[in-house]
């Protein structure tokens, strides 16, 4: 587990690809003109579901660009399974699914899949086949007669999904596949990853919401301005979040003496009153809260509302941001 | 996994998301206005020396140095730059076709579109004329044929170039076709239907077609003119497959 924009996830996590299955990223580095896209990057990815986080604008596009062979590094080199992956060898491995809205619209969701099939170099029965195959496990197989200019956003992702699986590649690069997805559809689409990744497939999947991967991801890359600020396992990364300072808003009665009693608690850095409500400042959440707990139970207080108000992905990043500088 | 299906599937592909787009629209206009001058002018006239320069001169300077330029941008800009604005590009890119078969994909069903409409619309103009129309459709075939091979690379070239080809497409044509084209001097060999007009004047002259002043316009010999038209078509289109396979196209996302 490293803090660093290096980052070598260990050895036991990819012993079972070989080199075949992976994806590795090595000293990385790709400029847009002045700007810094991402920084000296170095990873190994390999099967199993590894989650990339980070803020809009952390990178996490320009890092799967770069393993999709739409972009070329700077410095460094991206290789799939030992191929350069901006060449076509490298391309018959990869599924992927953009973070783009812009389909042939004309065409209905079968169309589009079966074409993409087509692409691949199917014939026109096994691309019949696979099409079906891959539609009946996004769950749209009932659906895709529609044209894909009159689908909803959450059909149009799940076609994009498709269109990424429906040639079987063992690399599956998915940019913000959730977004615009219903609760019951995202759990359809976790299951399909999971079963994916239960496979042997390697899956690098994009979200700028933490919750999101933590439900599917066996690891995880969080980035921010470029770099991979934190990488490894879901718990070693939870660990690091641990002892992060945490806002949380209590709405309670009674409210004064909930805070005379918090202020007791060393681990709170500050209690005032706001809209009726406490904002307390806490420098070690798993303690605050076990103890917040106790105290609840203990003098019978009655907690209406309880939320953190900076447990979104930016606070995170920023707190590992500072930790590493 | 076989290249040649995922290529002609591309092909394919292309050729009919480019029959069923605005630019066959967008070209059936200055079509139209052709045929209502042609029938206007000329409809089932007998042959005679004048008629026949008086056709001629329209077909050389209206319809093979605008139309043309405008049916081939249409189509030769939208088969690459269509999918670079759509941001379908992506889709192509990421399947395993190396980089210079999707633009000779891009390229092969563009081709046999803008083709058909230019010699279709061609033979039809020179049926209605009469009697100097089917003279001049054997003699200004081949012309017609080099400079929309010659147009349609070279507007390929802007498509893999420029992010919005049609506009640089559409100042080349107007400028560097229209305008300098027809500048005296050697200025004019920077046109695309400078070639073609040497080539056509050539053809037209043993008929009773009298070229332009020479101090207007110098015609190079047809063998120079045709194997210009050739090495634009050829080199446009190698450059266009170098750039294509090398470039990033960042506009996609």
């Amino acid at each position: 587990m490293q803090r660093t924009g290096h980052v070598h996830f260990s050895d036991q996590t990819h012993r079972v690809a070989g080199s075949a299955l992976l994806l590795t990223f090595d000293g990385v580095t790709k400029f847009y003109g002045p700007v810094i896209g991402v920084n000296n990057i170095s990873c190994r990815i390999g099967p199993g579901i590894t989650g990339l986080v980070g803020a809009n604008g952390a990178g996490k596009t320009t890092l799967i660009k770069l393993a999709s062979g739409q972009l070329r590094p700077t410095d460094g080199k991206v290789r799939i399974g030992g191929r350069d992956a901006w060449s076509t060898a490298a391309k018959h491995h990869l599924g992927y699914s953009p973070d783009l809205n812009s389909f042939y619209e004309e065409m209905t969701g079968r169309q589009f899949v079966h074409t993409m099939a087509r692409l691949n170099g199917f014939s026109r029965a096994l691309a019949r086949e696979r099409t079906e195959h891959v539609l009946e496990e996004v769950g749209m197989a009932d659906r895709a007669g529609r044209t894909l200019a009159g689908c909803s956003h959450g059909m149009r992702q799940r076609i994009k999904l498709a269109q990424a699986l429906v040639h079987d590649p063992w690399l599956l690069l998915l940019d913000e596949p959730l977004g615009g997805i219903d609760p019951g559809g995202r759990r359809e689409i976790n299951e399909l990853l999971l079963r994916l990744a239960g496979q042997g497939k390697t899956i690098l999947i994009s979200s700028h919401i933490l919750i999101e991967i933590e439900q599917l991801a066996h690891s995880m890359l969080m980035m921010s301005r470029g770099r991979i600020i934190a990488s490894g396992t879901l718990a070693e990364v939870r660990d690091l979040m641990r002892y992060r300072p945490l806002v949380v808003e209590i709405a309670a009665e009674p409210a004064r003496r909930l805070a005379a009693l918090l202020t007791e608690n060393p681990d709170v850095l500050g209690v005032e009153m706001r809209d009726g409500a406490l904002v307390v400042r806490t420098r070690n959440p798993r303690v605050f809260f076990d103890r917040l707990g106790q105290l609840i139970c203990e003098h019978g207080i009655d907690v209406r509302r309880l939320q953190t108000l900076d447990a979104g992905a930016d606070a995170v990043f920023d707190y590992l941001e500072q930790g590493r500088s | 996994m076989n290249l040649l299906r995922a290529w002609s599937t591309l092909a394919t592909l292309s050729f009919r998301r480019l029959a069923w787009s605005t630019s066959t629209l967008m070209v059936l206009l200055p079509l139209a206005g052709c045929l209502l001058f042609v029938v206007r002018r000329h409809y089932d006239r007998p042959f005679s020396e004048d008629e026949f320069r008086d056709f001629s001169e329209f077909m050389i300077l209206v319809f093979a140095s605008f139309v043309v330029p405008i049916c081939a941008l249409a189509f030769g800009t939208a088969s690459i730059g269509g999918d670079r604005e759509d941001r379908t590009l992506v889709f192509l890119l990421v399947r395993p076709i190396p980089r210079p078969l999707v633009l000779v994909a891009k390229f092969t069903a563009t081709l046999p579109l803008v083709l058909s409409i230019v010699v279709g619309s061609y033979w039809l103009y020179c049926r209605l004329a009469g009697e100097a129309g089917q003279v001049a459709f054997s003699l200004y075939l081949p012309a017609m044929i080099l400079m929309t091979l010659a147009y349609v690379s070279l507007f390929h070239l802007f498509a893999v170039t420029f992010r919005h080809a049609t506009i640089i497409a559409l100042i080349y044509a107007l400028f560097m076709e229209v305008i300098l084209g027809n500048m005296p001097g050697i200025v004019k060999r920077v046109a695309v239907n400078y070639y073609g007009r040497s080539i056509m004047y050539a053809a037209g002259e043993p008929e009773g077609l009298k070229p332009p002043p020479a101090e207007w316009f110098e015609p190079l010999s047809v063998q120079t003119a045709a194997w210009a038209l050739a090495g634009i078509a050829v080199g446009g289109m190698m450059l266009a497959a170098v750039i294509f396979s090398r470039r990033e196209y960042r506009d996609l996302t």
